[in-house]
């Protein structure tokens, strides 16, 4: 019972979420990054969460944090999305040595964490959020991979994909056709904890301070600015954090019921 | 026995296991104050690295040859009795006391002093400030065991002034040439009141009490050291420094957010000590050599287009003082004549409509010649330079441009990105006690001269001012005029007057700090109970 | 069933010698992917301090062929390979100190963290998976697994700043001195998310093995439901829990890099972000290797202990 409303809760929350982030502009009562009133004060008439230290509005600036969050978020997934389910496609369907190669690839990717993949990459190029976007990015790769792999590698050998080789089907109508449709349900767990991961990740980096922006309505670079006034004002700094926990543990909360369906 | 009680006793033990494991770690180390840092500098030698904070503890490390009081700016004794200048202005005299013996144990004479000046003018170290302090000096000549004599180039008044800091002050030669200049900066050996124990970069840097200090300046109030050790622990993040001192883990500590400061303050347990830094203010310079900046009007729009009072009191509360100049008003306010002119958002307007920079479409941005007025902000991420340029991204987002911020990290990040030469606006500046401090921001081949000024009249007067010997009215009149000239052109936007905002808990007696303004005299410190 | 003793064993050090040569290509591969994603993208190191002042074109001409930097790239990486085997992990960009010395004096910060951190998510993720496990039907189990999934949507970041705050409200309330001094909070802060995977494999492991006939016919024979029984069920559960704490031991590295952050500890993990912040890369290039290394070790140390105590190998060998 619990876990229907559990459920249930979850996708009215990141509903709400994915509202609050189209209809940013036109629900947010001030502009993120414009001061409107004397730093850090108690919620009041102008402001209805308080202001941070530079007098901007907070719930503006949560408001706005949920778009950049997810799309950010979403951008990264989609290329880890992209990226992992096309090699791995690729590899399951040709087999053989392109199949080795991928694992080999993916071992490789692994063998340093996500987290740190990510960082690497943006060492790399310097900081910025589509620099931090593409390290999530690439850096939750390997992981898909290796899972996308085995998910779409159980369904290969079935019955109905031995019958369309021997009628001539080529790799990629087997993909589409046959692979895809059946590893669906589970693909698109794996995507959406992938994407409970990539939030994680993109609001770590940006944490850091990894995302070149000090103005950033973010969620994670929030968290972060809030710290010095975590006596003061700690709302600054709480309400980032909760709203970042509570959206994982959201997306954690579908990618199971995906799982279980 | 069941599970649960199990499961109890476990978890219990290991509990307390935990907390008695975590109290061990913290054993006291008997009669030690704890003073937080707040950059952990990338290199910690002070006559090869330019930083601040490094002087908190090690000004106390070394003595100098001379010291400068903090309340008359006078010349007192130091490590010299006394000294000689010659007429010219390019021979000075040291004569050097006789009794001064290093850490180490090896004896203070006239060729220490040649071996550290020399140590600081070999390229090979790659000298970032002591160098650039000593001027014009060639060499030095060790004329007699306790008499050593400088030789310049060319009359520089500057001399005594950076020979009073610590970035000039004197070590011991065996240490320097057993370690070199590398591995040095773990291992130093002055004459100070205290010595230094240990540095691991990041985690701490302990000094313990020299004994046999016998050798005091008039300036400081005590002959010898009354607290055996003192540990420095470093805070990089405004976060955790108000928590550092609540949860006393440490004693004293700089750069509190003003907020922190106040709070803390307002009870008994501590006490706000609010020292004014002598230097350049905050401040951030105009790219003179690059589109739109190149503009005189666009700058002085810009200038206008900015409340910067508004801006200081937001980011740094009512008690800083906003900038009047190029130089803070501590030392050199007699320097300073006019103050720059009052926020004026319609002349800022105005100005940039006349310099071509027009809003044609309507869509809020300013074009000229189909190029977008487009503005790029470097602020280093230390003293509120990242918050000033958000609302300075603000102020001239209102005026039309389109604003980026780009941030760096540390000194290094900020001159590599500054050699890029991408920016309308950078911030940087550099503290010191004496007006030849503008010399390498403002001279037209000044070493940091970020601004790209080029102005014949201006170098002439900044190099006359460093060779007058005797006459400070003089000297004075050029520098207004001088500064003057920067302000006309708007090289520079200058924000506010350093206030380093100190707080210490309230059995800490006895805190001063020198003129520079950074440096305490550890020495005077006491800790009643 | 005959057995056959030497060709069991020969298998198992086959497998042994496979992984191996596994784990060992795959850190090569790893430690050459941070090499030439660093070196292509960072360009010329030389650069640097040429723009910072810190050398005349002369001096970075001549340092460059030091560094052997004139070199074509593919010859700069064998020396790359050649100095990492002998432990040579090159010299700090700004301050010149041997980047392995820089990393050696914060790794002690970082273990002591990490082994706490580890401790206590073993406590807890024990103590949630037997709960989860041996009570599944009751609210104590149902808890426990909420619980583990809990810790594990937490973003790090988020619990320091959590707990950070409470302990400062609670220390200033009790004026408790350092509290948050000691080792404890940062530790609770880094062990949480590990303690959520390490919860669910005991539980999961814990659930299979009570329900394995082994168990059951133990209990038909008269052993009662209690903390015996639950040790008789733990062993042959262990294998995937020690495979999995290994995995996560190395996870813990990227957990040390916000905890030491939001603590303002000294560290490997801060060292981590201060370096990629300045770029002083071939510090970051220095610690992202070893964590691979590390890393791969630790996957290779799980397989094996799995396949040692995996008890048919056992039983055969």
């Amino acid at each position: 019972m619990i876990r229907i409303w559990a459920g249930r809760i979850a996708w009215i929350w990141i509903g709400c979420l994915v509202l609050i982030a189209i209809t940013a502009p036109l629900l947010a009562p001030h502009n993120p990054r414009t001061p409107i009133g004397e730093p850090i004060t108690a919620p009041g008439k102008m402001a209805v969460l308080g202001t941070d230290a530079l007098g901007r509005d907070l719930l503006s600036r949560l408001i706005f944090g949920a778009r950049y969050s997810f799309t950010s978020t979403l951008a990264a997934t989609l290329i880890t999305v992209g990226l992992g389910l096309s090699l791995s496609l690729l590899a399951t369907t040709y087999g053989g040595i392109a199949d080795r190669l991928l694992v080999g690839l993916a071992n490789t990717g692994l063998a340093i964490p996500g987290l740190l993949l990510a960082m690497l990459l943006v060492a790399a190029v310097g900081p910025g959020l589509p620099t931090v976007i593409l390290a999530v990015g690439l850096g939750g790769s390997p992981g898909f991979i290796r899972l996308s792999r085995s998910i779409l590698n159980s369904y290969i050998h079935e019955g109905y994909v031995d019958a369309a080789k021997a009628m001539g089907a080529g790799h990629a109508r087997i993909a589409i056709y046959h692979l895809i449709p059946n590893a669906f349900p589970q693909l698109l767990a794996l995507s959406t904890t992938h994407y409970a991961w990539a939030f994680l990740g993109t609001t770590t980096l940006t944490f850091l301070g990894l995302a070149g922006d000090p103005a950033l309505p973010e969620w994670g670079a929030m968290l972060d600015a809030g710290r010095t006034y975590l006596v003061q004002a700690p709302a600054l700094s709480l309400l980032p954090g909760i709203l970042i926990s509570l959206t994982v543990l959201a997306i954690h909360q579908i990618g199971e019921g995906f799982q279980s369906s | 026995m069941s599970l649960k009680r199990c499961t109890i006793h476990a978890l219990l033990s290991l509990l307390i296991g935990m907390i008695l494991g975590s109290c061990s770690s913290a054993d006291p180390i008997p009669a030690t104050l704890v003073y937080g840092l707040t950059l952990a500098p990338s290199g910690l030698d002070p006559h090869l690295h330019a930083s601040a904070e490094l002087g908190i503890p090690l000004s106390s490390v070394y003595d100098m040859l001379i010291f400068r009081d903090d309340v008359t700016g006078q010349y007192v004794p130091g490590l010299a009795e006394r000294w000689t200048i010659s007429p010219d202005g390019r021979e000075y005299t040291f004569y050097l006391r006789k009794d001064v013996i290093f850490h180490d144990g090896t004896p203070f004479n006239a060729r220490a002093v040649q071996a550290n000046i020399e140590y600081v003018l070999d390229p090979e170290n790659h000298s970032q400030k002591a160098l650039s302090m000593l001027g014009p000096v060639s060499s030095i000549r060790v004329e007699d065991e306790f008499q050593v004599v400088f030789e310049l180039d060319d009359a520089y008044t500057p001399l005594l002034d950076s020979l009073s800091q610590v970035y000039l002050g004197m070590a011991s030669p065996q240490a320097l040439e057993r370690w070199g200049p590398a591995e040095y900066q773990f291992h130093q050996v002055g004459t100070g009141p205290y010595q230094f124990v240990e540095y691991i970069p990041n985690d701490h840097l302990l000094l313990r009490r020299n004994p046999d200090y016998a050798w005091a300046p008039e300036i400081y109030d005590h002959q010898v050291a009354s607290i055996e050790f003192i540990n420095f622990l470093f805070f990089e993040m405004d976060a955790t420094r108000a928590i550092a001192l609540e949860s006393r883990q440490v004693d004293i500590m700089g750069e509190i957010p003003f907020r922190e400061a106040e709070r803390l303050s307002s009870g008994d347990g501590f006490t706000l000590y609010p020292i004014a830094i002598p230097g350049q203010p905050m401040q951030f310079y105009f790219n003179l050599n690059r589109e739109p900046t190149q503009d005189r009007r666009v700058r002085e729009a810009l200038s206008l287009g900015l409340d910067r009072a508004q801006l200081v009191r937001t980011v740094f509360g009512k008690r800083s003082p906003l900038a009047r100049g190029p130089l803070s008003g501590v030392v050199f306010g007699d320097l300073l004549v006019d103050a720059p002119a009052e926020y004026d958002p319609e002349t800022a307007a105005n100005l940039l409509d006349q310099a071509g920079w027009v809003d044609d479409d309507g869509d809020g941005f300013r074009e000229k010649d189909g190029q977008p007025l487009a503005l790029t902000i470097i602020a280093p991420t230390w003293g509120g330079n990242t918050e000033a340029a958000q609302l300075m991204e603000v102020a001239w987002e209102a005026l039309g441009a389109r604003v980026d911020i780009v941030t760096a990290q540390g000194f290094g990040p900020l001159r590599e990105l500054q050699s890029t030469g991408n920016y309308s606006v950078i911030g940087i500046n550099f503290f010191g006690t004496d007006a030849d401090l503008l010399r390498p921001s403002y001279r037209s081949d000044g070493f940091f001269n970020w601004s790209g000024i080029a102005d014949i009249v201006l170098d002439r007067l900044l190099d006359s001012a460093a060779t007058v010997i005797d006459g400070q009215s003089e000297r004075d009149t050029q520098y207004r005029e001088a500064i003057a000239r920067i302000m006309d052109a708007y090289a520079v936007l200058p924000l506010r007057d350093y206030l380093n905002l100190v707080v210490a808990r309230s059995n800490v007696k006895g805190l001063r700090f020198s003129i520079q303004g950074w440096f305490p005299y550890l020495i005077d410190l006491e800790l009643s109970s | 069933m005959v057995p056959v003793p030497d060709r069991s064993r020969t298998q198992l050090l086959i497998t042994i010698g496979r992984r191996l040569v596994e784990g060992l290509l795959t850190a090569w591969a790893a430690v050459s992917l941070t090499f030439f994603s660093l070196r292509l993208a960072a360009g010329d190191p030389t650069y640097n301090l040429l723009s910072q002042g810190l050398a005349t074109a002369q001096q970075a001409e001549e340092l460059r062929q030091a560094l052997g930097l004139d070199a074509p790239l593919w010859l700069q990486y064998l020396r790359f390979l050649r100095d990492l085997m002998q432990g040579d992990l090159g010299l700090s960009l700004y301050t010149s100190r041997p980047v392995g010395t820089i990393i050696a004096e914060q790794f002690r910060f970082t273990i002591g963290l990490a082994l706490a951190g580890l401790a206590f998510a073993l406590l807890v993720g024990f103590t949630l998976g037997i709960a989860a496990a041996w009570w599944e039907p009751r609210l104590v189990g149902r808890s426990a697994t909420f619980i583990t999934n809990l810790s594990t949507s937490l973003p790090v970041a988020f619990t320091g700043i959590l707990v950070l705050f409470l302990a400062l409200h609670l220390s200033m309330l009790a004026s408790l001195p350092g509290l948050n001094t000691g080792l404890i909070l940062p530790a609770i802060v880094l062990g949480i998310t590990s303690a959520g995977p390490i919860g669910r494999v005991v539980q999961a492991s814990l659930k299979e093995s009570l329900e394995s006939p082994y168990i059951l016919a133990a209990h038909a024979r008269g052993l009662r439901e209690d903390a015996r029984m639950l040790w008789h069920a733990f062993r042959p559960a262990l294998p995937p829990v020690i495979s999995l704490t290994a995995l996560e031991a190395a996870y813990l590295f990227s957990g040390t890099v916000v905890t030491e952050t939001v603590f303002a500890r000294p560290g490997l993990g801060r060292l981590l972000v201060k370096s990629i912040l300045e770029g002083d890369y071939p510090i970051a290039q220095g610690l992202v290797v070893l964590a691979a290394i590390f890393y791969t070790f630790s996957q290779l140390s799980a397989d094996l202990a799995a396949i040692m105590l995996d008890p048919r190998t056992r039983r055969s060998a």
